[in-house]
């Protein structure tokens, strides 16, 4: 049996056109070259700052883009091949702010009922029992099923908005930034959520965000994005553990943590760069703080250096604490 | 990442605009607004009920009474207007006149509304050629001469009914509404919620007239009252130069050309129905002066939208004042109540809030020999007013920072943390008042300091950092121009010296081409690039104290890493006190030295930072830590808090985070715990730590 989702070499790419009449035609390839799998059932972290590309892959996958190249294969199907109501029944989507993907001249309600009436599921007494169903699915009181989005608080809204997306049933749940809005103990629960849904009803879970501690936390696997490419995946444990990749690391090290006081962390240098202009070779390299001159000029690929575990780095199995070991080494191993 | 702004402006509004309350009293307020709808309705009445309104038949002749004044000139109750020259009864034809004149001017609008409200959604939502072609057509016609063309188009026919002079009046009218509707379509249709309809499966006119439509729609009223005016004078133009309905059918532009031919004899022939148009187009004037200020709901939650956005703008957690209704509710309850205990507290709180002061001074500002904290905030109480009333935001909030030294206040929206530093900066606001307490900065109390003092404090010797670096800075000069400006005023530089410290502070904190940086303009940069700005200007005025509120909330994690790394070289090297404001309990357990928790307006925990994150005295700091994701752990569920914070709706007595405890305790709904030591330097608000709670009292819920 095929895999739930796989995503194979896909790329979607905004062309951009400068200033003026003349100016300069770019090209941003939002998503280059982005390989994936997700299982049944699985949950799929995908992490990485913004602009690198995370939330457009997401967008394509749920259909609202068109992808530039590659296939994305759904139960097996190419997903051009299907109807896009039938990929709909099947993937949905959780936004990122609750605050503004939620019609504010609806009733939550209505808000829920909206998919079941657009596919036709249900209709009269069946439509609200399952409206009903849903608000108690997420854990919402049933009071709020007439009120509207701007008398909930932003978790409440947050349900409201995941609720929406079970409503079809889907196979898989995109969650895009689902809890970064939202305030660190209701974040909390936003997440147990997701997580007591997924293994309640076997959803596969694509967890879409910025943050590397939040992601590790609700994913079985995780793919680190960077300006459009995955350059690490893994079972979450074991990226977290022990990243390969020193961009994974330089995340992990960002992330605020109190007992970190005092030590040292990896840190990436200067800005992020232009995805109009992206460095030569690796990506990263400008801002990677082991970076050597192949870095430069020699595009790494996504490889096999452990066990289920790939990065796209020539330096993959450096220690990561800036040891200066010279080129021939590394091709060695 | 931009969803906090967004987000405080949707509670603000939320907030603010409580629902149904004091639509009334708008409406009072709005008397010219009530004046002109309850005007138009009676046209229409007058308009509809014309049959049974009018005391004769208006083409009906009495020859023998022909040009009678009306009563007020000595005429008969018979005919209380007055007749015109073949002896018609004037109210009569005023009363069908104003059939003709409102029913087909309304009807025009109604046509020319749908029209062009139709033609604005397609056009906005479609785009691109349906686009083009339809804004091209309305440009084309409005660059013909109207007037002329009706005229011609009715010169034409022989018998003009209504239906064709709607016709022609309505048609024409939809390029007004089009075109508003199609800007307001162009940014409903960016709205997130539409493309997540679309990832639902709604189709195009599902979008269009379920998602789209009924916000855009609500800028039609107005445009479709102010049409309404220019119709009924359009109309009676077309009757007054006989291009109106043909008789029998009358208007009041058919009247006043009439009547001008006995202007002499009868004055009141033309300016009765010429008073007649006037006041109608002065009602429906009136109307939509009505509508435009806040006659309805919606204007009227525009309207707060704006004051809460100006409150964002002077103080930006303009939502805490709605969620924290039920705090003033609640500390209005305690004080009515139980007046005693509360009382209490508060004196017990105030002089721990001394002690601790002293505390402070003589633990971290003793190598420097400093008598007095760099900054002292004293029992700080500030309110809001509300549409809703009065919002206590702050209750008795005290703390003090050393210089050198980073304070963290954490806790989640709605905690007042950021209303605090609003408060210290003096950028409460127009609502926003202190009510009690002190904030004493380097020896000055800043709640009492004039205006023109605290001009002198803010910038200089307090500076302050935002979530949102890009505005507050001058989107229109280049950010090298605003700092050395900035240096220039406040610390009387010249320019060729202002420019020089600010190159060097632009180097400082990692920009390797600081010149290249200067010449930009804020939005050219990057967020993260932007708060480095922030930052630079603060170092290169080199303030006493610098306010953080949320500085790398709105940052990628890598770009939030090297501003606080930025953030903690400025107090190295300028020895400035920071007060660090987040909702990141583990970005303020990394960087600060004290930690204040801050929950419902009231500081709930406070100590040493590592003291406080080991060793957790409060449930609510506990559920904080537990609340973040450990990576580490994955299969472990997350210590979520269950509920809300305190809702708006109910009054709060007790402790605020009582409901929400797993350690509540009877008393915790009753009486609200004073912030008292728990160990040196560690001060807890909870009973579970002090009395009256006993430890056999704790129940599990």
């Amino acid at each position: 049996m095929s895999a739930l989702l796989e995503v194979d070499d896909l790329h979607k790419h905004y062309r951009l056109r400068g200033r003026g009449w003349w100016g300069q035609r770019s090209v941003v390839r939002a998503v280059d070259g982005v390989t994936l799998r997700l299982e049944r059932g699985e949950a799929l972290g995908l992490v990485g700052e913004s602009g690198c590309g995370k939330s457009t892959l997401a967008r394509t996958l749920l259909g609202l883009e068109t992808p530039d190249g590659g296939s994305i294969r759904f139960e097996g199907r190419s997903i051009d091949e299907v109807e896009p109501r039938w990929l709909q029944r099947r993937v949905q989507m959780v936004f990122q702010d609750p605050y503004t993907t939620l019609p504010p001249h609806m009733s939550i309600r209505r808000i829920i009922a909206e998919p079941l009436i657009i596919h036709g599921l249900a209709k009269g007494d069946e439509l609200q029992r399952r409206v009903d169903a849903l608000i108690a699915d997420v854990g919402l009181p049933a009071a709020v099923a007439d009120r509207r989005p701007r008398q909930l608080s932003g978790g409440q809204r947050q349900r409201v908005g995941i609720a929406r997306a079970l409503a079809l049933e889907p196979s898989l749940l995109i969650a895009d930034e689902a809890v970064s809005a939202l305030d660190v103990s209701v974040q909390a629960q936003i997440l147990n959520l997701l997580r007591e849904l997924q293994e309640r009803l076997g959803l596969a879970l694509l967890f879409v965000s910025h943050d590397i501690g939040v992601v590790t936390h609700v994913s079985q696997r995780i793919a680190v994005m960077y300006l459009g490419k995955v350059v690490e995946t893994g079972p979450a444990l074991d990226v977290y553990a022990d990243p390969l990749h020193p961009y994974t690391r330089v995340l992990m090290d960002s992330v605020p943590d109190p007992t970190r006081r005092g030590r040292d962390r990896m840190r990436a240098r200067g800005d992020p760069p232009d995805p109009k202009d992206p460095p030569s070779g690796c990506a990263f390299h400008p801002r990677c703080p082991i970076a050597v001159d192949r870095c430069r000029d020699e595009v790494p690929l996504l490889e096999d250096w452990r066990p289920e575990q790939h990065a796209a780095c020539h330096l993959a199995l450096e220690p990561l604490d800036g040891a200066d070991t010279n080129e021939v080494d590394r091709s060695a191993t | 990442m931009s969803g906090g702004i967004v987000s405080d402006r949707t509670a603000a509004s939320e907030a603010a605009g409580g629902d149904g309350v004091g639509l009334l009293q708008q409406l009072r307020q709005r008397k010219a607004g009530l004046v002109g709808l309850s005007g138009i309705a009676v046209l229409l009445i007058v308009a509809v009920a014309a049959p049974w309104l009018a005391p004769h038949d208006p083409a009906s002749q009495d020859l023998g009474n022909v040009l009678l004044p009306p009563v007020w000139a000595g005429g008969e109750l018979t005919y209380p207007f007055g007749t015109d020259a073949i002896g018609r009864d004037v109210l009569s034809r005023l009363i069908y006149g104003a059939r003709s004149s409102v029913l087909i001017s309304v009807c025009a609008m109604l046509l020319g509304g749908t029209l062009g409200v139709l033609t604005g959604l397609a056009s906005g939502f479609y785009g691109r050629l349906v686009d083009t072609v339809l804004m091209r057509l309305g440009d084309i016609q409005l660059a013909l001469p109207f007037i002329l063309i009706a005229i011609v188009i009715l010169g034409m026919m022989r018998d003009r009914s209504p239906i064709h002079l709607i016709l022609v009046l309505g048609i024409p009218a939809w390029i007004v509404y089009a075109r508003v509707v199609r800007s307001r379509v162009l940014s409903e249709r960016e709205q997130a919620y539409v493309s997540a309809a679309r990832s639902l499966g709604a189709s195009n006119l599902r979008q269009m007239f379920r998602y789209v439509l009924p916000p855009a729609s609500k800028v039609v009223p107005p445009i479709a009252l102010i049409d309404l005016s220019h119709l009924v004078i359009m109309e009676s133009t077309l009757s007054f130069l006989g291009f109106g309905l043909t008789s029998p059918s009358i208007s009041w532009g058919q009247i006043l050309a009439d009547g001008r031919q006995n202007m002499i004899a009868s004055p009141w022939l033309p300016v009765l129905p010429g008073l007649a148009i006037m006041l109608t187009v002065l009602t429906i004037n009136l109307a939509v002066e009505g509508l435009r200020d806040d006659g309805t709901p919606r204007r009227r939650r525009r309207r707060s939208d704006r004051k809460a956005a100006d409150a964002d703008r002077a103080a930006a957690p303009a939502r805490l004042p709605g969620r924290e209704v039920s705090i003033d509710g609640g500390a209005g309850g305690d004080r009515d109540g139980d007046g005693d205990p509360r009382a209490s507290a508060d004196d017990v709180q105030g002089r721990d809030g001394d002690g601790d002061g002293d505390l402070g001074v003589r633990r971290n500002g003793g190598g420097g020999g400093q008598a007095q904290p760099l900054l002292a905030v004293e029992d700080l109480e500030v309110e809001f007013d509300t549409p809703t009333g009065v919002v206590e935001a702050v209750r008795g909030v005290s703390f003090t920072v050393e210089r050198g030294r980073i304070l963290g206040i954490v806790g989640e929206s709605g905690s007042g943390k950021s209303v605090t530093s609003f408060a210290i900066m003096g950028l409460l606001g127009e609502q926003g008042h202190v009510t009690g307490g002190s904030i004493t900065f380097d020896g000055t109390d800043l709640t009492r300091a004039p205006e023109a003092v605290m001009r002198g404090i803010r910038g200089p010797r307090i500076g302050m950092m935002f979530q949102n670096p890009v505005g507050s800075l001058n989107p229109v000069l280049t950010v090298g121009y605003q700092i050395v400006e900035t240096l220039r005023v406040n610390r009387g530089m010249d320019r060729a010296t202002a420019r020089q410290v600010a190159e060097e502070a632009f180097g400082t904190v990692g920009f390797p081409d600081p010149r290249h940086v200067m010449r930009q303009y804020p939005f050219r940069l990057s967020g993260g690039q932007n708060q480095r700005v922030m930052i630079a200007m603060t170092m290169a005025l080199g303030p006493d104290l610098l306010l953080a509120d949320e500085p790398t909330t709105a940052l990628d994690v890598t770009t939030q890493a090297e501003v606080i790394d930025q953030l903690l070289q400025v107090r190295e090297e300028h020895g400035t006190g920071i007060v660090l404001i987040s909702h990141d309990i583990g970005l303020i357990g990394e960087v600060a030295d004290e930690v204040v928790v801050m929950y419902a307006g009231q500081v709930c925990e406070r100590g040493p930072t590592e003291t406080v994150l080991n060793d957790p005295g409060h449930p609510y700091t506990r559920a904080l830590l537990g609340a973040v994701p450990q990576p580490g752990a994955p299969e472990a569920q997350l210590a979520a808090i269950p509920g809300e914070l305190p809702s708006a709706q109910q009054p709060l007595v007790g402790c605020p985070f009582a409901d929400r405890c797993d350690h509540v305790m009877e008393v915790c709904s009753r009486r609200d715990p004073a912030l008292l030591p728990l160990a040196e330097d560690h001060d807890v608000a909870c009973y579970l730590h002090h009395e009256p709670a006993a430890p056999e009292q704790v129940a599990t819920r």
